[in-house]
């Protein structure tokens, strides 16, 4: 630490650091338009000038690019810079509206004003959607730029002058408005350096540079993700948010937390006190409580309060009537439940009463569903993907000692070495893949992926093993053993490049060695197997350290927390399948289900739905119009996600806070209550508190307050156990074309689970894959639609032509039309996770 | 992943000589742009693939220089001199003739039916022609016609957007 001078005040900083970012955790206010926390300067702006004693060749220089020295003595106050900075500024401004700042009305315009362009103002200034949130306005602010009235009479500037370019309003998430653009190219290195997606340049020269998408074309035909990290980074309204954006203003924010998938980014939900958007976030912004996340998001934690519309919300409960729902009051819905919960428990004993709770819900609300299972008396209660969740356990357990890996997600960014073994983690753990990203260009790192089918990590990785689906553990197996003999199918030469990362151990004996696996959600025995494919290959990189390397990422948000609070079958209790059977047959007559959906989850469409209808009580407790509602006899509605507060444990385990955006109106609604209260109907007490710091390992409320996102529930000790497992999953082959499946990217829960027409808004995931090999043979083309026929089980969709899958297989998205894909699996037998189809071409 | 096509793969054969990080980009584009008349979206993908670029960066690179074209060329392009010579002797009005008679607004443009387009082209010297053109069919010719009148002008655009072969115009 050196000392420095800063307005005349001595302060202590770091040296070789950045002046600004010293200045700015000052509390100075600095203008500092292209500048981006932690980058490297880019200098574009000019505007973060500040006086720096002995600087050469003036002592006017830039705070971006000046670094921390001994006894500097830097003004940031002084009349000249304030000069400098206006006239920089004034230069910016040329090109770039000026009404915000210049309007004689600015301050004064109230709804049911006249705006000075003969407008009514409803709610707000009209002039532009980022007034009042600009940074480049409060910047001109900042410099008394704009302090003079009505320049436009007679002005020359060559905004007003030049006709605005065309906006690309094409897509359901981003909006660019080029008209608004300062060229400090921001969103150009937050998409390359904080993303490593590069999906935006400067193209041209001179005064019409300006940006764009891939091959200058619009956003959505780019590599665009619509993360959304280049809205955050612009300083004026060139790039939005789509929705919302005329009034994301928030006046409030809410600490949350994203559960769309295990990586559990901490996201701050902005509300607004305008008329008409009380009580729903009207922006998402990153927050850096989680150190995994940092301030880095994807598209479905930015938009996914906004997936679907106020229709598909389960507002009102429902009871059935015949084949008719009928709106009720909570409170007479909630005593309808019980009294049909009621009615099985009595006439048919308590045994008989099935409960599915969902890793989509909290901690708190898993723990008060488990409660609500052990005061019923029964043992059945499970979740969809329960287990395969406690397969991967198991194999843990055996092979390692612990299912509690101690293993931190901040480790894969600083690791040299990463075998990544997931279907496509770029859709299914996007937060994951950054990170992998950012260790294959920032560390150089070493990656090897196996994997069935391409995704953007491909280019990131030294090493692709395109495997056949359902065979990721007996490559993974094969390679931790360092055979030489490539696996059935894979390329030779990728097969020895794995080889050589994999086996140089002493090469990499002083770096971080990372192994990421993500099973699939339909098959436990892959599941398991896979699990104790990636603890061998651990153990033969890492030894008895595996515990601390190994990865494990679950399919849905909450998965570690929801198990923790106890959604798994009691003693002699039911799982997930034999509920379903015994609804089928008749041993299960009442099933309450939270926040999960079977129809959307669940292999075998043609079981589920024949075991949900054949139920004498059906009650579901779900924030949304989900597709149980056909089946259901009482829909209870649960408060939307945001609405609701609790914890959720992340994929390494991090607890984080979850907080409602409101602070009462919809409480009683919450999940959590709906459950006490039907525990409380039936006559149970359930007039307490159910927290997450009652589950062992769990930190306590006080410490989780003080530290978030750095409390994990894991052992204190570190476990040294690490024996290699027989594997013994078969290498599974079909006759006809495997399909597999898994996560999409831009699918939310929220709009699948409801079969909304708005689930797939981008459209860009719609189709099944198929390699050309395959379509060539069965006669189809790119783009048809064709029929994908098991048996007598079938689904129709469009094609894709890929190479980035295996011939022999197709790739369907598992949230394709409300979880569609999920009727060709079956839930029971072998080849449960495979099934085998035949394309056929449908008629048009 | 993008689909590998006959046209990708042409593509890949064009540019399977150079390398990354060896300054080739430029090459490379040229390349791709002389085989295949211009850059289209597909080819900046394959060139980013090669050179292990993002699309973008190699869009972003080529937008810079005015040679490049990230659309088919018109059959035939008119290259319309720029230089001070042919300013003197009012190369601008043969320019607004041309655009009139080809109905565009501005250079840069080409006509609906892509026949012809009208490009900004720079002094090569043979300053004895001013005020001139050159008349381009992508790989097939490219013709300077000098000491151009406005009537001449016209003359030769009317049959270049008629279809008239280049020697039929200015011979008959």
């Amino acid at each position: 630490m050196v000392e420095i001078s800063i307005n005349g005040k001595t302060v202590d900083a770091e040296p070789g650091r950045r002046l600004v970012e010293v200045i700015k955790e000052q509390g100075i206010t600095i203008t500092n338009l292209c500048y981006i926390d932690g980058l490297e300067p880019y200098a574009g702006c000019r505007t973060c000038i500040v006086d720096i004693e002995g600087g050469r060749p003036s002592s006017l220089q830039l705070s971006c690019t000046a670094q921390i020295t001994e006894g500097q003595v830097v003004r940031t106050d002084t009349t000249e810079v304030k000069q400098a900075r206006q006239s920089v500024m004034s230069v910016i401004l040329a090109n770039h509206p000026d009404r915000c700042l210049t309007c004689h009305r600015r301050v004064h315009c109230m709804p049911g004003d006249i705006c000075l362009r003969d407008d009514v103002v409803t709610h707000r200034c009209l002039t532009c959607s980022k007034n009042y949130r600009c940074e480049l306005q409060t910047s001109c602010e900042n410099v008394d730029q704009g302090d003079f009235s009505e320049p436009w009479v007679g002005e020359k500037r060559s905004y007003y002058e030049t006709p605005p370019p065309e906006p690309d309003r094409a897509n359901p998430f981003l909006e660019f408005d080029p008209q608004m653009c300062i060229i400090c190219a921001r969103c150009v290195r937050a998409c390359d350096e904080l993303r490593h997606t590069g999906a935006l340049s400067l193209a041209g020269k001179g005064h019409t540079t300006m940006i764009a998408f891939g091959a200058g074309g619009q956003i959505h035909e780019s590599d665009c993700d619509f993360c959304g990290a280049c809205i955050d980074v612009c300083p004026t309204a060139t790039l939005m948010e789509k929705p919302n954006k005329w009034n994301g203003r928030a006046d409030d924010w809410t600490s949350a937390v994203c559960n769309s998938c295990s990586v559990g980014c901490t996201i701050t939900y902005g509300t607004s006190d305008q008329v008409g958007s009380e009580n729903i976030p009207v922006i998402v912004r990153p927050e850096r409580i989680n150190p995994v996340s940092q301030d880095q998001i994807c598209v479905r934690g930015r938009f996914g309060y906004d997936a679907i519309g106020p229709e598909d919300r389960l507002t009102t409960s429902l009871e059935r009537q015949n084949d008719r729902l009928v709106p009720r009051s909570l409170f007479d819905a909630t005593n309808l439940a019980v009294e049909q919960l009621r009615t099985v428990i009595d006439s048919h004993g308590a045994q008989t009463i099935g409960l599915l709770g969902s890793p989509l819900a909290t901690t708190e609300e898993a723990m008060a569903l488990s409660a609500l299972a052990d005061s019923i008396g029964t043992p059945n209660i499970d979740f969809s993907h329960g287990v395969i969740h406690r397969s991967v356990l198991s194999s843990l357990d055996q092979a390692l000692g612990t299912n509690k890996l101690s293993a931190d997600l901040t480790d894969i960014e600083k690791s040299a070495r990463l075998v990544v073994i997931a279907t496509d983690l770029e859709e299914s753990h996007p937060g994951v893949s950054l990170r992998i990203k950012g260790a294959a260009r920032k560390n150089q790192a070493k990656v090897v992926l196996i994997s069935p089918r391409w995704s953007e990590l491909d280019r990131f990785a030294c090493s692709v093993l395109r495997c056949y689906p359902g065979t990721e553990a007996n490559v993974a197996d094969s390679l931790g053993k360092l055979e030489t003999n490539p696996p059935l199918g894979i390329s030779t030469e990728q097969w020895n490049a794995a080889l050589t990362i994999v086996g140089s151990n002493e090469e990499f004996s002083d770096e971080i060695t990372s192994v990421v696996f993500a099973p699939n959600a339909i098959d436990a025995e892959m599941a398991s197997g896979l699990a104790s494919a990636a603890c061998n290959l651990a153990i033969g990189m890492v030894g008895n350290t595996t515990a601390e390397h190994l990865f494990y990422l679950p399919v849905d948000g909450n998965t570690h927390g929801v198990h923790d609070a106890g959604i798994f079958p009691k003693t002699d209790g039911k799982a997930f399948r034999e509920i379903i059977l015994g609804a089928i047959s008749g041993s299960i007559k009442g099933l309450i289900i939270h926040d999960d959906n079977p129809i959307l989850n669940s292999p075998d469409t043609d079981m589920i739905i024949s075991a949900l209808s054949n139920l004498e009580s059906l009650v579901v407790i779900d924030s949304v119009k989900s597709t149980l509602s056909d089946y259901a006899t009482v829909m209870l509605s649960e408060a939307a996600f945001y609405h609701r507060s609790g914890s959720i444990t992340t994929a390494d385990r991090r607890v984080l806070l979850h907080n409602s955006i409101d602070s009462g109106v919809e409480k009683e609604k919450s999940g959590i209550e709906i459950i006490k209260r039907i525990g409380a109907g039936l006559g149970f007490d359930f007039d307490r508190v159910f927290s997450y710091s009652a589950l062992a390992e769990y930190p306590s409320e006080e410490a989780l307050v003080q530290q978030q996102g750095r409390l994990r529930a894991i052992p204190d000790q570190a476990v040294f156990k690490a024996e290699v497992q027989e594997i013994d999953v078969p290498m599974r082959r079909v006759d006809d074309l495997a399909v597999f499946t898994s996560r999409s990217l831009y699918t939310s829960w929220d709009g699948a689970s409801s079969a909304s027409e708005e689930a797939d808004k981008l459209d860009r995931e719609g189709t099944a894959w198929v390699n050309p090999g395959d379509a060539q043979e069965a006669g189809v083309t790119q783009g048809v639609a064709v029929t994908l026929q098991n048996g007598s089980h079938s689904i129709t969709m469009k094609i894709k032509l890929d190479d980035g899958v295996a011939a022999g297989t197709v790739y369907v998205p598992s949230y394709y039309r409300g979880g569609a894909i999920m009727s060709l699996f079956a839930l029971e037998g072998l080849t449960g996770g495979l099934p085998s189809v035949k394309l056929v071409a449908a008629d048009a | 992943m993008p689909l590998e096509t006959e046209s990708t793969l042409r593509i890949r054969s064009i540019i399977k000589d150079f390398k990354p990080n060896n300054g080739d980009l430029l090459a490379a584009l040229y390349a791709v742009q002389h085989e295949m008349g211009y850059l289209s979206k597909e080819a900046l993908a394959v060139i980013a693939d090669q050179f292990k670029m993002f699309t973008a960066e190699v869009y972003g690179m080529a937008s810079f220089y005015e040679e490049y074209r990230f659309d088919p060329p018109a059959k035939t392009t008119i290259r319309w001199c720029s230089g001070p010579a042919c300013r003197t002797r009012n190369s601008a009005g043969i320019r607004d003739a041309i655009l009139a008679t080809l109905d565009l607004n501005e250079t840069g443009e080409q006509t609906e039916d892509g026949q012809c387009s009208v490009v900004v082209g720079q002094c090569n010297g043979t300053c004895e022609l001013a005020p001139m053109i050159w008349v381009e069919e992508h790989k097939t010719y490219e013709l300077p016609v000098g000491k151009l009148t406005a009537a001449k002008s016209i003359k030769l655009a009317r049959g270049l957007r008629s279809g008239s072969g280049i020697g039929e115009i200015l011979n008959g």
